[in-house]
């Protein structure tokens, strides 16, 4: 499968193309256009309770698309995310990666999708009762409002709720305020993620809910 | 008339040169600077089918505020921008027609017609307000898009989900239909309706979806 990032970072899209035979899976409502002679299929986000959890708990779409190619010739396929912003792909080689609620695009055959457990305190924060882990072999993509830095980290990492969009699973994660009760209230900061453990982590450079919050006030 | 597009691809702006009695035809609100000397009129263009074809028009918004800049009698500058962030794509018309979704609209030069409404592709847009623009003679249009903007060159068959279409020749045939093979997968799949493009002839699609991106933010803001 041949695949080229477009129009990064602020407007990245998945330019694809398929071989006879290959197959992808993408987030409902990420085609943008593809040739005619791809077969597409809706199917639940693996398996029906899987896809209920995701949905309600997990902030992602209940179902996915399969795009087939059936053909005996290439086929193009442009993928994109709802945001403005950058997209990032990764080659899982029986390594796993987590993403946070509306970071999946797509994943090819090979990467199998599981749902953990995020615990109550992500679910409060905004972040999802549940988490989407991706593993296996094969390509990944996901993507984020703004620009995606990509830090390593060896202890311990603060990131503020909204900006996290992946990190690897050797991470374990605590949501907790800011700096106590009041002084989360006042610097505005509200929740924050915990993060530690060794590994990579992938941050947005804007949050959705901070646009919102900035539009707020401004709507009447 | 000398058209440059400044700040491409994510904060486009087009730069143009009026010659004296040069003129320039734009969606209203689009004009962020011009010369002093320009002259600028406002009119308003409402699709054909006569009286009742017009109210209907006015009344599911199908109306569009034109605004007309023309150099008086030495030359003038006009800065044009749509409002999202995206990119201005010049197509040069030369005797065909195109067809433009509303907001991909920004410009035209004299020599061009603008018709209101495109038989077939009306009413599938459930909640948005998008019409279509039947733009055809000889001149030049500029286009706009949300996000990048990319051209397919269609030579068979091609399918572009309908709110990542800015315009296409209309040389191609099309058909509104399901995305996928059927009806409920489609609606769930969250593609809806998308547009079968046949023939041979250019679709130009934008790399982002102005409605999805609105159903983003939207939830997160308090209700009017």
């Amino acid at each position: 499968m041949h695949y080229e990032i477009r129009y990064k970072p602020a407007f990245s899209s998945l330019v694809l193309t398929l071989r006879p035979g290959e197959r992808i899976l993408a987030e409902a409502g990420a085609m943008a256009s593809r040739s005619a002679a791809l077969n597409q299929t809706t199917q639940l986000f693996g398996g029906l309770i899987p896809a209920l959890l995701k949905h309600w708990f997990g902030g992602e779409s209940l179902f996915v698309n399969q795009f087939v190619n059936p053909s005996q010739s290439p086929q193009d396929l442009v993928l994109t995310q709802s945001t403005l912003g950058d997209m990032q792909v990764l080659h899982l080689e029986g390594n796993a990666i987590c993403l946070q609620p509306g970071a999946y695009i797509a994943h090819t055959s090979g990467v199998s999708v599981d749902l953990d457990w995020a615990g109550f305190s992500s679910w409060f924060s905004g972040e999802g009762l549940f988490k989407l882990k991706l593993s296996g072999k094969g390509l990944v993509f996901f993507g984020a409002y703004g620009g995606i830095s990509t830090v390593a980290i060896r202890d311990e990492f603060v990131v503020d709720t909204g900006h996290l969009v992946a990190y690897e699973p050797s991470i374990s994660m605590k949501i907790g305020l800011a700096g106590g009760l009041l002084g989360s209230m006042k610097s505005g900061e509200g929740f924050i993620n915990r993060l530690s453990g060794r590994g990579t982590i992938y941050l947005q450079s804007r949050s959705v809910d901070g646009l919102a919050r900035f539009l707020k006030p401004k709507l009447r | 008339m000398n058209i440059d597009i400044l700040h491409q691809p994510d904060s486009a702006i087009a730069k143009l040169d009026l010659a004296p009695g040069e003129s320039i035809t734009a969606e209203a609100g689009a004009m962020v600077a011009m010369s002093g000397s320009m002259q600028v009129d406002t009119t308003l263009r409402q699709g054909g089918g006569g009286l009742m074809g017009g109210l209907k028009r006015m009344m599911t918004g199908e109306s569009l505020f034109l605004s007309v800049f023309q150099a008086s009698d030495r030359p003038a500058e006009l800065f044009l921008a749509p409002k999202l962030m995206g990119d201005i794509c010049v197509y040069p018309l030369q005797g065909n027609t195109l067809v433009v979704q509303s907001t991909g609209y920004l410009a035209n030069t004299a020599g061009v017609n603008i018709d209101i409404g495109f038989p077939g592709l009306k009413t599938f847009f459930s909640g948005e307000s998008l019409f279509w623009l039947s733009i055809s003679g000889s001149g030049t249009v500029l286009l706009s898009s949300f996000g990048g903007i990319y051209d397919v060159d269609v030579d068979g068959e091609y399918i572009v989900d309908t709110g990542h279409i800015v315009a296409f020749e209309k040389t191609l045939d099309f058909s509104v239909t399901k995305a996928g093979a059927g009806w409920i997968g489609s609606i769930l799949g969250g593609e809806g309706l998308v547009c079968r493009f046949r023939g041979r002839g250019k679709v130009y699609c934008q790399t982002h979806n102005p409605g999805a991106f609105g159903h983003l933010i939207g939830p997160r803001l308090p209700a009017r």
